[in-house]
């Protein structure tokens, strides 16, 4: 949608140093400043912590494939080994369950899709995008990625230490009082809440950087309605970050001061209430989810445009649609709690509320559809995935047009609909955008084209494991099978056991993506700065690919003639 | 521009409430008119089983037999893709909601955008079109597709804010009340009114639940046993975390808050043994707590009463409180105590 | 706004500027955070939220709705552990709506040492409570029991006369005041 004037590869002539002088290793990248890197090493992050959530609900699928306990005891037994205590009793294999849940939630939440999509394509997209060096505060963004360490080193290490009826945090990632303080002794749950509490520290500092860096450091000429919906996306998830995380970060202190220095917030025998953490933590729970799919949409924008040649249609609609829907998402958080005894006309208007949320949803859906509508499309990878996205998405999202209705809700709230809708929108929405946008920008980021056939093999492989594996979820939920149950009555086999091979097929469709990634790194044909045409017209695609290592010193400037 | 527009129209469909509370009015009245004869039913064996009292010493009525569940009622079916079949009215209600409302829906939804999705994907690829089109407005397009789901979620706000209504009718105040207790792992039933002390409910094991001829991981020990017919008010709470009590086949899900009391009120149409799973999670074995209900009719439902130790309303004039509970002409006896 | 001055010296100052009013917005949303609870606790009183009661003076004047009754039913609970009898002397009482009344709650220390107790209380159906006021309760101060006291402790209430012309309650027959007793650990500061 911008046409680019001034010639910035001169660069690399008249600078008073070479754009592309890296500095040494550990320099590099252990205390990198350059936005490049900084969004690498959040990818590379995110992709560990993925393949530990990913195995994280591998073991879980395993345990549900049939009714009964196979693994969990074993699993427990080992855990138990390797801290030298006695083999597990039944209630501890149990609560090893419980410690599964949640941190397959937590780390796919805050140490997966957040890192990837906001630390990982943010910080290497948005400086490019809009025409800067860098990000605004270099040394801060160092920052806010080497604090994901320590939070999910805490994580990762409340597994080994107790956490009330056996090891490791078993509140779910909901961490609901009283269940997480007076249920829960031990430190495992406050070892989790100080993660979050790092990991969310991280997050806050970086959306200050990314709303600085929009606001501020745009190329002449890019102005805020120029701006790629990458960038409007990740601007207005900056925003629902810095106002939801502070308030999570006052909800999970108070936790820790309830857990440990006798305060009783949410202690209802020193005049507390357990419902106020739940308030808190939906008033942050809800926008998160939106933290965590609005970057997709921009992705899925920028990708959709490019392999259809055509400018995204409605520009402004799909910009302001995702404003609507960060405003619309601080006024709904109360649908996630229909069963906990709130008044009728509370429950009314948080069932119209959300409804409403559909109307700037299905605008962006359909605004989709209307890019590729009229454009010469190519099915290249990133593009297939886009598709993906889009359809899984809208299945996702009308689903939770059902779960909006709270009299429907009484019977839907906390089965396995809830989590096949919420893995609809998120596993399948917030996942395919991020392989989208990875195999969009790799030839970008790594300066080598990935292998076509495996990438589009990976899509289908993919597509059919995942759906296999949570749309039979939809059936257990509505049948009435609850969530976080390591065991169920054996009319719940047939759906639970698809689920499972979905979840093999899925994991086929992993091992494919790792070939490819490095086959690619090492054989990859080498990529041109535009490898895709015509249609992707953003800055990064005037760049070399890699980039250098300093861009845009002389800074570009955007045609006041650009059309949308 | 389309996206004000938008806004407008959304906080339009907030105020859908208030529009909606006509419609919910009626909902309530029809629900009104099919209480009273239940609430009659009620009354009539409760007489009979007054006399029965005076025949009989309490405590040598024999419980009526266990029920045996019905394959596939009050429990989900082997394979099942939808809502369990339902047995109160709000379930009723909710379950036509959701299969002949939001289910064509969302299907239609789906299908429209895929129909779309494939057909623009078929007629617009690069060989079949290589000059692509410049076209990225439409005001009028887009003003449809926005007004247009805000005109869908307003006729689905219609039955949904009344079917809330239906689910929010308190109960009569003549209405069963059963105590509900969640505890860290089970649950415990107190019926105040008859003097049915607090008794716990158990799972069964896997051994118990096959010889009983029931679902494992579905069956409980001491179930609740409720009158068929007639008004129940279950009061819910919590002893030590929050757990939840549900009964999918009843449309009954709530929340046992510790140090809180909340209310669900319902009318159970057909005797059955309906179960149900804690829906909170609340710590080791939150997946061996379940809900196992006998609904009975209500000649035995007194029966059993009786073979607790328990009272029938107006059968010991001498339990004061009892009396009050069921007769709503003593008001005069409460207003004499100050 | 959006012809960037191209001084980096001004840049910078920009990015500061920007970088305070954030930090500025985040700080204020953790302190609303914290906010939040004292600003529940006033919005449950205000609005009965969650069978929140309301609570008014003894002289308050309120108008009787003659004819108009009200079933009120009593439940007490206590917490696990805690070594008291705590139970209603009436289950449940009629009252005529807008009359003060005195329902009477009966605690026993079952123990042999002193122990004292503080309760939470709510009423059910839940939008019930804007209109449950009590004027004196034995839940407004913590209670102490010597070994094997037992005390009888009032509740003086009424029934806003306003709920009759709320159309939510319009089926409402009969409100649940519940307590719950707690005993009162010296450790826990009440927040």
């Amino acid at each position: 949608m911008t046409t680019i004037t001034a010639d910035h590869h001169s660069d690399h002539t008249h600078d008073h140093h070479d754009a592309d002088h890296k500095p040494a290793f550990f320099q590099r990248w252990f205390m990198s400043t350059n936005h490049k890197d900084i969004g690498t090493l959040y990818l590379i992050f995110a992709i560990f912590a993925g393949v530990v959530g990913g195995a994280i609900s591998g073991l879980m699928r395993a345990e549900l494939a049939q009714p009964g306990i196979q693994y969990l005891q074993g699993w427990a037994n080992i855990q138990h080994a390797m801290l030298g205590a006695e083999p597990a009793s039944l209630d501890q294999a149990y609560h090893l369950w419980n410690a599964l849940i949640t941190a397959h939630g937590l780390i796919m939440v805050f140490f997966m899709v957040m890192p990837a999509i906001i630390g990982g394509f943010g910080n290497w997209f948005v400086p490019i995008m809009i025409g800067a060096p860098d990000m605004a505060f270099p040394r801060m963004n160092n920052i806010s990625f080497w604090l994901l360490i320590p939070a999910f080193a805490l994580l990762l290490g409340s597994a080994f230490v107790p956490g009330g009826t056996g090891y490791g945090a078993g509140t779910g990632w909901t961490v609901y009082a009283p269940l997480s303080t007076s249920g829960s002794a031990g430190p495992a749950v406050d070892m989790a809440i100080l993660s979050l509490h790092i990991a969310g520290a991280g997050s806050i500092l970086g959306a200050v950087n990314f709303i600085t860096t929009i606001l501020n450091m745009r190329a002449p000429g890019m102005t805020l309605h120029k701006m790629p919906l990458f960038v409007w996306s990740v601007l207005v998830t900056a925003f629902l970050l810095l106002l939801a995380l502070p308030v999570l970060a006052a909800a999970i202190t108070m936790l820790l001061t309830d857990r440990n220095f006798g305060t009783t917030f949410y202690d209802a025998s020193g005049g507390g209430d357990p419902e106020l953490y739940q308030h808190l933590f939906w008033f942050f729970g809800h926008p998160e989810v939106y933290i965590m799919i609005l970057p997709g949409f921009g992705i899925v924008s920028q990708i959709i445009s490019t392999f259809s040649k055509k400018p995204v249609f409605g520009y402004l609609g799909m910009a302001y649609a995702m404003v609507a829907i960060g405003v619309v998402g601080f006024v709904v958080w109360a649908h996630h709690m229909f069963t906990t005894g709130m008044s009728v006309n509370v429950k009314m208007y948080f069932t119209a509320a959300t409804m409403v949320i559909a109307v700037p949803t299905g605008i962006k859906i359909f605004s989709w559809i209307a890019t590729i509508w009229g454009g010469s499309i190519s099915y290249k990878t990133p593009m297939v995935w886009a598709l993906g996205f889009i359809f899984l998405f809208t299945v996702g999202g009308v689903t939770g047009v059902v779960l909006a209705n709270g009299g429907v809700d009484d019977v839907l709230h906390d089965t396995y609909y809830v989590v096949a809708h919420f893995h609809y929108v998120l596993s399948l929405g917030a996942v395919f955008s991020l392989f989208a946008g990875f195999y969009y920008w790799f030839p970008k980021m790594s300066g080598r084209m990935y292998n076509e056939f495996l990438g589009q093999l990976h899509f289908w492989v993919f597509f059919v494991g995942v759906n296999m594996l949570f749309f039979p979820m939809h059936f257990l939920g509505l049948s009435g099978m609850p969530r976080r149950y390591p065991d169920y009555p054996a009319a719940f086999e047939k759906w639970n056991s698809v689920a499972t091979h979905g979840y093999e097929i899925m994991a086929v469709g992993m091992v494919i993506f790792f070939i490819n990634v490095f086959w690619s790194l090492a054989a990859g044909k080498k990529a041109v700065g535009n490898p895709w045409g015509e249609g992707a017209t953003t800055l990064e695609w005037t760049l070399s690919s890699p980039p250098p290592f300093h861009q845009f010193e002389t800074l570009p400037v955007i045609d006041d003639a650009a059309h949308h | 521009m389309n996206k004000v527009k938008s806004l407008v129209l959304a906080g339009l469909l907030a105020f859908a409430p208030s529009i909606a509370m006509n419609g919910q009015a009626l909902a309530q009245d029809n629900v009104a008119a099919a209480a009273a004869p239940a609430a009659d039913n009620a009354a009539a064996p409760a007489d009979s089983a007054a006399n029965a009292t005076e025949a009989a010493p309490v405590a040598k009525v024999a419980a009526p037999p266990r029920m045996k569940p019905t394959e596939g009622i009050g429990m989900p079916k082997p394979g099942e893709v939808t809502l369990q079949e339902q047995f109160t009215s709000t379930g009723h209600t909710a379950r036509w909601l959701h299969d002949k409302m939001l289910l064509p829906l969302i299907f239609a939804i789906s299908i429209l955008v895929l129909a779309l999705m494939l057909y623009a994907m078929w007629k617009f690829r690069a060989s079949a079109n290589p000059i692509p089109s410049k076209t990225s407005h439409n005001t009028l397009i887009e003003v449809v597709w926005t007004v247009l789901p805000v005109l869908i979620l307003l006729v689905v706000a219609v039955p949904s804010i009344g079917l809330l209504a239906d689910q929010y009718k308190p109960a009569p105040k003549d209405a069963l009340t059963v105590k509900v207790t969640g505890y860290q792992w089970y649950w415990g039933y107190e019926y105040p009114d008859a003097g049915i002390p607090e008794f716990v409910s158990n799972m069964l094991t896997e051994e118990q639940a096959n010889a009983s001829g029931e679902p494992h991981q579905l069956a409980a020990d001491n179930r609740l046993v409720l009158p068929v017919g007639r008004p129940i008010k279950l009061i819910i709470t919590g002893a030590d975390v929050i757990h939840s009590f549900a009964v999918p086949s009843l449309w009954v899900k709530m929340d046992a808050v510790p140090g809180r009391l909340n209310e669900k009120s319902f009318t159970i149409e057909k005797p059955g043994v309906y179960y149900g799973q804690c829906s909170e999670l609340c710590g080791a074995r939150h997946g061996f707590m379940p809900i196992a209900i006998e609904a009975l009719p209500p000649a035995q439902f007194d029966q059993w009463v009786l073979s607790q130790g328990g009272k029938l309303p107006g059968a010991a004039p001498a339990a004061a409180e009892t009396a009050q509970a069921a007769a709503p002409a003593a008001a005069p006896v409460a207003d004499a105590k100050l | 706004m959006a012809t960037l001055p191209p001084s980096p010296f001004d840049r910078d100052r920009r990015n500061r500027r920007t970088m305070m009013a954030m930090a500025g917005v985040g700080l204020s949303m953790l302190a609303l955070g914290f906010a939040s609870v004292p600003l529940y606790r006033i919005f449950c009183e205000q609005t009965g939220f969650g069978g929140t009661t309301k609570r008014a003076s003894a002289d308050v004047q309120v108008r009787e709705a003659v004819g108009h009754t009200m079933s009120i039913r009593f439940d007490s609970n206590v917490q696990p552990g805690m070594p008291w009898q705590f139970y209603p002397e009436h289950r449940t009482d009629t009252v005529t709506v807008g009359r003060k009344d005195m329902a009477i709650f009966i605690a026993k220390n079952m123990s042999d040492r002193p122990v004292t107790g503080t309760a939470s209380f709510n009423v059910t159906p839940s939008q019930a409570g804007a209109y449950f006021t009590k004027i004196q309760c034995f839940c407004f101060t913590q209670q102490t029991l010597q070994p094997g006291q037992e005390v009888r402790m009032p509740v003086l209430y009424f029934v806003d006369p306003k709920i009759l012309d709320d159309p939510d309650n319009k089926d409402t027959q009969q409100i649940t005041l519940s307590y719950t007793f707690y005993p009162v650990e010296q450790d826990k500061k009440p927040s």
